[in-house]
C-alpha cells in the first residue's frame, strides 16, 4: 500500500519531517494552552493571578509565538526551496494519464531507444528521475505518496516532478483527481531497481516481442490479430500497432494488469479479456465474452508469454 | 492638525512605512534583475540580489529600531503628564506597531533570502 508516512525519497522525507514537526509541536502547544485555560478557570484566584500578569502576556503571548514562528518560517521555506528541484543527469520519463490507466514512455537516451509501457514505472535507485506528465482526455493527478507531492496531469500542458528513489522496492501510485467512473481503479507501481537491474530491464523492454514457438501460443497470437486487438494495442515486432490502449509488447513482464487491479498471470489475463466491463465498468476496452475457454487460454497464454 | 500630532502619527506609522520601503526595494530590484536576465549579476563579489535584500533589510530594520526607541521615549514623557490620554494611547500604539514591524521586516528579509529569486 502507498503511504506518505514511509518516505523513500528526499522530498518525501522532507515533507514527512515537516509534517511531524508541525503535528507534534501543534499538539504540545494545544495541550499546554488547554491546561492553562482549565487552570485559569478552576484554580483558586490567588494561585492563577500570575496568568493575567503583564509578564505572562509578553512572554507567552508575544515572545513565544514570535520565536516559534521565526524558527518555523525558515524551516518551511528551506523545505520548499529544496523540494522538487530539477537535477542534472536526471532520467527523463513521460507519463500520460488516460481513462483509466497510465501510459509510460521512456524517451530515447543516448544510444538507448525509446519505448512505451503502461501502469508501471521502473526507476534505478539513486539516480534522479524527471517525470513529465500530461493527460490525454480529462484531468488526472499523479501521486506516489512515498516519493512526495502530487502533481496534476492536464490535457495540453506538461507538468514536471522530480524525485530520487533512495531504496529498492515497490511503491504504489494513484490517480488523485476524480477522472470518471473508474478513477478509484487507476493505480500504478513504481519499482525501484538497482542500476544494473534497471539497465537489463530497459534493454529487454526496448526489444520487439518474441514470436511464440508453442502452437497454443501461436494460436493466441492469431486470435489477437483476428480479434482486432491490434487496432488499440501495439505489440512491437508484429502488425499490431494500435495506440489507443496500453502497449502490450512486454505485457507479460508487468506486475499487474488493468492499472493495478490484478496480479498479472494467465488466469487474471483471461478474466480481464472476457470481463473488462464487469471488472472496470465503463473502461475503454470491450469485454470479449464470446471467446471459448480454449481460445481465451490461448490468447491469455500468448500475452503472458510476451515478457 | 497640529505639527505635534502629525509627528505622532508619523511615528506610529514609521515601522509600516519602513516595511513598505523594504518591500518595494526588494521586489522592485529582484524582479527587474530577473526580468532582464541579470539575476546572477555580482558587484564587488557579492550577488546583487542577496546584497539588495540584506542591505534593504538592515537599513529598514535599523530605521524601525530607532522608531521603537523614540516611541518608548515619548511614552515615558507622556506617562509623566497625567492628563494626556490621547498622547499616551498614541505612543503606546506606536511602540506596538514599530515593535511588530521589526519582526515583520526580519521575516520578510529571511524569506526573500531563502527562496530562489526568479522562481
Ligand atoms: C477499443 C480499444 C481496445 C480494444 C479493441 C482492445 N483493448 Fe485491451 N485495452 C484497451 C484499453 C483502453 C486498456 C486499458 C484499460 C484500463 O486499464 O483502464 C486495455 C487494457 C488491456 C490489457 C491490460 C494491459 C495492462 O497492462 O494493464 C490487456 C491485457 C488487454 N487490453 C488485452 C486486449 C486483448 C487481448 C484485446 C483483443 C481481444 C484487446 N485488449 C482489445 C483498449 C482496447
Ligand atoms: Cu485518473
Amino acid at each position: 500500500m502507498q503511504s506518505a508516512l514511509d518516505p523513500a525519497g528526499g522530498d518525501a522525507s522532507r515533507i514527512y519531517w515537516l509534517t511531524m514537526t508541525m503535528t507534534v509541536g501543534g499538539i504540545l502547544i494545544f495541550l499546554s494552552v488547554t491546561s492553562l485555560l482549565l487552570y485559569a478557570i478552576f484554580a483558586p484566584p490567588e494561585r492563577r493571578a500570575w496568568l493575567g500578569s503583564r509578564r505572562t502576556i509578553i512572554y507567552g503571548g508575544l515572545a513565544f509565538p514570535i520565536i516559534t514562528l521565526s524558527a518555523l518560517l525558515p524551516y518551511g521555506l528551506i523545505v520548499m526551496r529544496d523540494s522538487d528541484v530539477p537535477k542534472a543527469g536526471a532520467l527523463p520519463i513521460e507519463v500520460i494519464g488516460e481513462q483509466y490507466w497510465w501510459r509510460v514512455r521512456y524517451p530515447a537516451d543516448g544510444d538507448r531507444v525509446a519505448f512505451s509501457t503502461a501502469n508501471e514505472i521502473i526507476v534505478p535507485v539513486g539516480r534522479p528521475i524527471a517525470v513529465s506528465v500530461t493527460a490525454a482526455d480529462v484531468i488526472h493527478s499523479f501521486w506516489i505518496p512515498n516519493f512526495g507531492g502530487k502533481i496534476d496531469m492536464i490535457p495540453g500542458r506538461i507538468n514536471r516532478l522530480n524525485f530520487t528513489a533512495e531504496r529498492p522496492g515497490i511503491y504504489r501510485g494513484v490517480c488523485a483527481e476524480f477522472c470518471g467512473d473508474q478513477h478509484a481503479r487507476m493505480a500504478f507501481d513504481v519499482i525501484a531497481l538497482e542500476p544494473a537491474a534497471f539497465e537489463t530491464w530497459r534493454t529487454e523492454q526496448a526489444k520487439p516481442a518474441q514470436d511464440p514457438e508453442v502452437p497454443l501460443l501461436a494460436r493466441g497470437r492469431e486470435l489477437f490479430r483476428a480479434g482486432g486487438c491490434g487496432s488499440c494495442h501495439a505489440v512491437r515486432g508484429t502488425e499490431a500497432n494500435g495506440q489507443f490502449g496500453p502497449d502490450l509488447t512486454h505485457v507479460g513482464s508487468r506486475r499487474t494488469i488493468g492499472a493495478g487491479q490484478f496480479p498479472n498471470n494467465i488466469g487474471t489475463l483471461a478474466g480481464w479479456i472476457a470481463n473488462t466491463q464487469h471488472i472496470k465498468p465503463g473502461v475503454r476496452m470491450p469485454s470479449y465474452g464470446s471467446l471459448t475457454g480454449e481460445d481465451l487460454r490461448a490468447l491469455a497464454g500468448y500475452l503472458e508469454s510476451l515478457r | 492638525m497640529s505639527g505635534r500630532r502629525t509627528g505622532q502619527v508619523l511615528l506610529m506609522l514609521a515601522g509600516l512605512i519602513a516595511w513598505a520601503v523594504q518591500f518595494t526595494v526588494i521586489y522592485g530590484v529582484t524582479s527587474t534583475l530577473c526580468g532582464r536576465g541579470w539575476a546572477d549579476a555580482t558587484l564587488f563579489g557579492f550577488g546583487i540580489v542577496p546584497a539588495t535584500i540584506v542591505s534593504a533589510t538592515l537599513i529598514t530594520f535599523a530605521a524601525t529600531a530607532v522608531a521603537v526607541i523614540w516611541s518608548i521615549k515619548s511614552h515615558r514623557q507622556n506617562a509623566k503628564r497625567p492628563a494626556a490620554t490621547t498622547d499616551g494611547f498614541m505612543s503606546h500604539v506606536a511602540i506596538l506597531i514599530n515593535g511588530l514591524s521589526l519582526v515583520v521586516i526580519l521575516w520578510h528579509g529571511i524569506s526573500a533570502l531563502i527562496l530562489p529569486a526568479c522562481a
